[in-house]
């Protein structure tokens, strides 16, 4: 057996809402979000013709409508309730739920994990709330079901990686929507899985290697030798190694969000985009508004690199799928030169193919310390471009970002326009509520 | 006061319409509803569009949210509305009450 004795022992919960964006609506419609058979569905235009951002519970269950299905794979049933995404009322609603945990944790011991998932540190504090952690979970469960509608999940674990596995693992299929793990009970309860990609971290291409090396189930995974996983997959060998045995050593609370090493932007265009004009016409919206998220904060680039993805007409008569290049320049904050570099970069590789995908990227960044003249070209003009894209940026965090638009947005196959008004490539809800 | 308010339920009500006029297509085999929900945990009126054609699945376009409690309010602004639009009301949630000016029951 492992020894567990120097293994951090804490009490994390992993809290996550059922359905969110349905059970917001189903909410919002007067519904119970278990009993609604309710599916978000967005008709962004780049999502052909609508894509399934979440189903409530009784929709999963009644039609197995999945998140990501397609709109032609729901049914047309009656039955079903479709509603438009409102990204920025989940958003608000996210922000209230984490405002209820901080009555249960203090701040810092609070760590939002996705819209709708969240790390409690509940070490310190569990024992004011109850006489065990379950009770306590039951407890938060109530206090958001009474104060918000929506139902919760909690997983309960020593460590984090615990808290997580009890939440996918247990808690989703338990009816009172509570699971908890321990050292003591991990093997009891993880090692006979045998769906390896059912646990968190573990997707379609690592199970497939583990498969290859001889490793069906967790018990597999854990009755390895360390070392040797180590010298197969690497770092990853080791990860996997001390997730098997419920093993979790991160320290939250040290965690540094990763410094910011560059900048990029991506979007899959509503249809194929043949013609060079449209093509470029996005690059260049693409560019202007990752170089402007790099102005305010103060830095320049010295390398721009932009990924092509073709269409899959476009695939066909070619192998790639689409091509990556990037190049270096004279560290810049200026929208026009990057664009213009990206532009040459585009002309220098494309060949005609249809284009589903276009992403922008700005790296080599340093901060930007003013102006650096060029002694070959005209000092006032660039002075003067200089200040124009501070004008813009000042007018665009003043007034929104469709204050001013290069009047190109207009033409046809721009895509700035109807993405302004978008969060997270989705529809935000109604602006003026 | 209640002068402002008046205006604002105007205001509300043409906004709601504004929202309606896009949706409603009037076709065949179809019925169009205004739901009104008394939404008691965010504390506001939620007012959607229920789109019901024969045999298909049914839609539910949010119009607008009333960031109030005040029965008084939204008495105004479906007064204000009803001008506007014939559509059939429907309010959820709202238990057994009254109006509290025309002392109608709320259904």
């Amino acid at each position: 057996m492992m020894d567990y004795r120097n293994e951090p022992h804490g009490l994390f919960f992993m809290i996550d809402n059922k359905s969110f964006y349905a059970s917001v609506e189903s909410v919002a419609r007067g519904l119970n979000p278990l009993r609604s058979v309710i599916v978000v569905m967005s008709e962004a235009d780049n999502t052909g013709s609508g894509l399934v951002l979440a189903a409530s519970p009784m929709a999963k269950k009644l039609f197995g409508i999945s998140n990501v299905s397609r709109q032609y794979e729901v049914p047309d049933d009656p039955r079903i309730l479709v509603v438009p995404p409102r990204m920025n009322l989940y958003i608000q609603e996210n922000l209230k739920i984490n405002k209820i945990f901080r009555e249960y944790v203090a701040d810092d011991d609070l760590f939002p994990y996705s819209i709708d998932e969240s790390i409690l540190d509940m070490t310190k504090s569990w024992r004011l709330f109850g006489k065990t952690p379950e009770s306590v979970a039951r407890r938060i469960q109530l206090r958001i079901r009474r104060e918000m509608g929506l139902y919760t999940t909690v997983g309960i674990g020593e460590n984090p990686v615990q808290a997580k596995l009890a939440l996918d693992l247990q808690a989703k299929h338990d009816h009172e929507l509570i699971g908890r793990l321990t050292y003591e009970t991990f093997p009891q309860y993880i090692w006979p899985i045998t769906d390896l990609e059912k646990v968190w971290s573990i997707g379609r291409r690592t199970a497939a290697h583990l498969q290859r090396l001889g490793i069906h189930s967790m018990r597999d995974l854990a009755m390895v030798d360390p070392y040797a996983l180590r010298a197969e997959m690497g770092l990853i060998g080791t990860q996997l190694f001390a997730l098997a045995w419920g093993i979790d050593r991160s320290q939250l609370r040290q965690l540094r969000p990763a410094k910011e090493k560059s900048w990029s932007n991506s979007q899959v265009l509503p249809r194929d985009y043949q013609v060079q004009q449209e093509i470029e016409l996005v690059i260049r919206e693409i560019a202007q508004q990752t170089t402007s998220r790099m102005r305010h904060h103060h830095q320049q680039a010295g390398c721009v690199s932009l990924g092509i993805g073709f269409a899959r007409a476009g695939e066909a008569d070619d192998g790639r799928s689409g091509f990556h290049h990037s190049c270096r320049l004279d560290p810049t904050d200026n929208a026009q030169t990057i664009a213009a570099t990206l532009l040459r970069l585009f002309r220098q590789h494309w060949e005609g193919q249809a284009i589903r995908n276009i992403s922008v990227g700005l790296s080599r960044l340093n901060t930007s310390r003013g102006l650096q003249l060029d002694i070959f070209q005209d000092p006032h003009r660039q002075i003067k471009d200089e200040r124009f894209d501070r004008v813009i940026d000042e007018l665009r965090d003043r007034f929104g970002k469709t204050a001013v638009i290069p009047a190109s947005s207009l033409m046809p196959g721009g895509t700035m326009l109807r993405r302004a008004a978008l969060v997270g490539g989705h529809n935000g809800g109604n602006s003026f509520d | 006061m209640g002068g402002i308010a008046l205006i604002e339920a105007q205001q509300e009500a043409e906004l709601i319409y504004s929202r309606i006029v896009p949706l409603f297509t009037a076709q065949w085999h179809c019925q169009y509803r205004i739901d009104v929900v008394n939404d008691q945990y965010g504390q506001t009126f939620n007012f959607f569009m229920g789109i019901k054609r024969q045999n298909h699945r049914e839609r539910s376009i949010p119009l607008h949210t009333l960031r109030t409690t005040d029965l008084a309010v939204l008495e105004r602004v479906i007064v204000a509305l009803q001008q506007q639009t014939q559509l059939s009301l429907n309010f959820v949630d709202f238990g057994h009450v009254r109006w509290p000016v025309s002392q109608r029951w709320i259904h």
